[in-house]
C-alpha cells in the first residue's frame, strides 16, 4: 500500500509539474511526530534531501507522508515543490505553471502594467490619491475593537534574534 | 516659507561662493524639512530612538513622516489605489492592530491596496505601507495579510529606507539645492531622488530578514497564525524568476527560499507551539 502510494507520489512528481506544491523536499533532519507538537513522540526522523508528500498544515507544523512514515514536521524543515525550480528549464517552467496557476485570475483580468524601477522613477505626486488613503487610517482604539471582533487576543512575544550561525 | 526659502538660497549661494563643500548636511537636511510637515502628528517625540537608530543624523518623526508622505504620493501617482472602501479600511484595520504590537503603535499608520499585477509590497518612513492587487489575490486568509503588513511594518519601525535615503541624497543635496526655485513639495522631492524609485531600491539582505523576522512576531503578538507569513513566502518562492510579476520583488529581496531558511533557523523553537488565528472567514475578498 505505502508503496503504491510512493509509486503514485513519484509518478505525479515527474508527470505533472503542477501538482509540486503537494509535496516537498526535507532541508533540515527533522523527527516525524506522531502530534503537532515538539513533545509529542518521534516514530521516525527524516534527513534532509528526503522526498514528502504534505497532508495539511496546522500552524507552524506539515502533516507528512513519506517511505519513513506518516505524522507531524515543523514546517519550515520542509521546503514545498522540489525538482530543483530554481536552476534550468525545467525549474523555469514549473515556476511558471505553478506561479500561473496562483494568480491566474489577475493576470488575465486587470491587464494593468507592472510596477518597474523606471515607472517608480517617473511617478508624479498624486494628492488625490494620497488624501484618499490618508482617508481611511484607522485609530488604535478602532483597530483594537476590529480585533476584538475576531477574537484576537494579544500576546507577549520577544523579537527574535538573528541567526548566527548560516546552515552548511 | 518665503523667509525660509530665501534664507536657504542665501545660505547655498554663500556656500557655493565660499567652495565651502564641508558644510553640515545634516542641519541642512533638517532645515529643508522644517516647514514641510503638514499633518498632525500623534506619537510623542521619538528623537532619542532616531538618533541611536540612524546613528547618521538625527531625523525627527515630523521630519520622517513629511518624507514618507512625499514617497507615499509618488507611489500613488505611478499606481493608484483600488477602489474599493471596504477592502481599505479592511487592511486598515488588520495593519493598524499589527503595527499596535510594535515600538510605535501610535504613529499615524497609513495601509493601501494599489492597483497593479506585480507581486510586490512597499514600506515609506512614516508609516506609510501599499501592497499589490497582485499579492494580495495570492494571499488566503487575514494571518497572511498580517505577516505581509509585519514584514513593511518592520521596515518602518527599524528606518531602513530612511538610512538609505540619507546614505544616498545627503551626498548631492547641495547641488540639487542650487539649480532651481523649490516649493514646498519640491524640497523634499530633492532629497527623496526621482518619483518613488526609493522604494524600489534594494536594502541590506540582513535588512529583508530582520523584517521577516519582526513579521513573524508582530503576527504572533497580535494572535494570528505566526506560520502564515512563510506560507506567503513559500507561494512567492513558486514563481519563476524571469517572470514580470515578480521580477522587481525578486531584484530587490532575496530569494524566498533563502528567507524561509534564515526564518526557520530562529522561528522553529521560539514559535512552533503557539497558535494563533488565521481568520479565513473573515478575510476580505478582492473583487476581479
Amino acid at each position: 500500500m505505502n508503496s503504491i502510494r510512493l509509486g503514485t507520489a513519484l509518478f505525479a512528481l515527474l508527470a505533472m509539474p503542477a501538482f509540486a506544491a503537494e509535496t516537498g523536499n526535507v532541508i533540515r533532519a527533522d523527527g516525524i511526530r506522531v502530534e503537532p507538537f515538539r513533545d509529542a513522540k518521534t516514530i521516525a526522523t527524516l534527513s534532509v534531501g528526503d522526498k514528502v508528500q504534505i497532508v495539511k498544515k496546522n500552524g507552524g507544523w506539515l502533516q507528512i507522508e513519506s517511505s519513513k512514515g506518516k505524522g507531524w514536521v515543523h514546517m519550515l524543515n520542509v521546503r514545498k515543490g522540489d525538482i530543483g525550480k530554481r536552476s534550468g528549464d525545467i525549474g523555469g517552467l514549473l515556476g511558471m505553471a505553478s506561479g500561473r496557476s496562483g494568480t491566474g485570475k489577475v493576470v488575465a483580468t486587470t491587464g494593468i502594467r507592472g510596477l518597474d524601477e523606471v515607472e517608480l522613477q517617473s511617478a508624479k505626486f498624486n494628492e488625490t490619491e494620497l488624501n484618499l488613503v490618508e482617508s481611511y487610517a484607522v485609530s488604535r482604539s478602532e483597530a483594537q475593537s476590529f480585533a476584538v471582533q475576531g477574537k484576537l487576543v494579544a500576546h507577549k512575544f520577544d523579537y527574535l534574534p538573528s541567526p548566527e550561525v548560516s546552515p552548511e | 516659507m518665503k523667509a525660509i526659502i530665501n534664507y536657504l538660497l542665501v545660505t547655498v549661494l554663500t556656500l557655493a561662493c565660499s567652495a565651502a563643500w564641508s558644510f553640515d548636511f545634516g542641519e541642512e537636511f533638517k532645515k529643508v524639512l522644517k516647514d514641510g510637515v503638514q499633518k498632525k502628528i500623534e506619537e510623542k517625540s521619538d528623537a532619542t530612538t532616531s538618533s541611536t537608530l540612524l546613528g547618521l543624523v538625527g531625523t525627527s518623526q515630523e521630519e520622517e513622516i513629511t518624507i514618507g508622505r512625499q514617497i507615499a504620493g509618488n507611489l500613488l501617482g505611478a499606481s493608484a489605489l483600488v477602489k474599493d472602501q471596504g477592502l481599505q479600511m479592511y487592511v486598515n484595520n488588520v495593519g493598524r492592530w499589527v503595527a499596535s504590537q510594535s515600538e510605535r503603535p501610535d504613529l499615524a499608520w497609513h495601509f493601501g491596496v494599489i492597483e497593479s499585477g506585480d507581486v510586490n509590497a512597499f514600506a515609506a518612513p512614516g508609516g506609510y505601507i501599499f501592497l499589490t492587487r497582485g499579492l494580495y489575490s495570492l494571499l488566503q486568509n487575514e494571518a497572511e495579510l498580517a505577516g505581509v503588513l509585519g514584514h513593511e511594518i518592520g521596515h518602518v519601525i527599524r528606518k531602513h529606507h530612511l538610512k538609505i535615503l540619507k546614505q544616498s541624497s545627503l551626498v548631492d543635496l547641495g547641488g540639487k539645492l542650487l539649480s532651481q526655485r523649490i516649493g514646498g513639495n519640491d524640497k523634499v522631492q530633492k532629497l527623496i531622488g526621482n518619483g518613488a524609485e526609493i522604494v524600489a531600491r534594494s536594502l541590506d539582505k540582513n535588512a529583508e530578514f530582520e523584517a521577516d523576522r519582526i513579521a513573524v512576531v508582530l503576527a504572533a503578538r497580535a494572535g494570528y497564525d505566526a506560520f502564515a507569513f512563510p506560507e506567503v513566502l513559500q507561494q512567492i518562492g513558486h514563481f519563476a524568476k524571469d517572470e514580470g510579476s515578480v521580477a522587481l520583488l525578486f531584484k530587490t529581496h532575496p530569494h524566498p527560499d533563502d528567507r524561509l531558511e534564515k526564518l526557520g533557523l530562529v522561528m522553529t523553537d521560539r514559535l512552533e507551539n503557539v497558535k494563533g488565528k488565521t481568520l479565513v472567514a473573515r478575510f476580505y475578498r478582492i473583487k476581479p
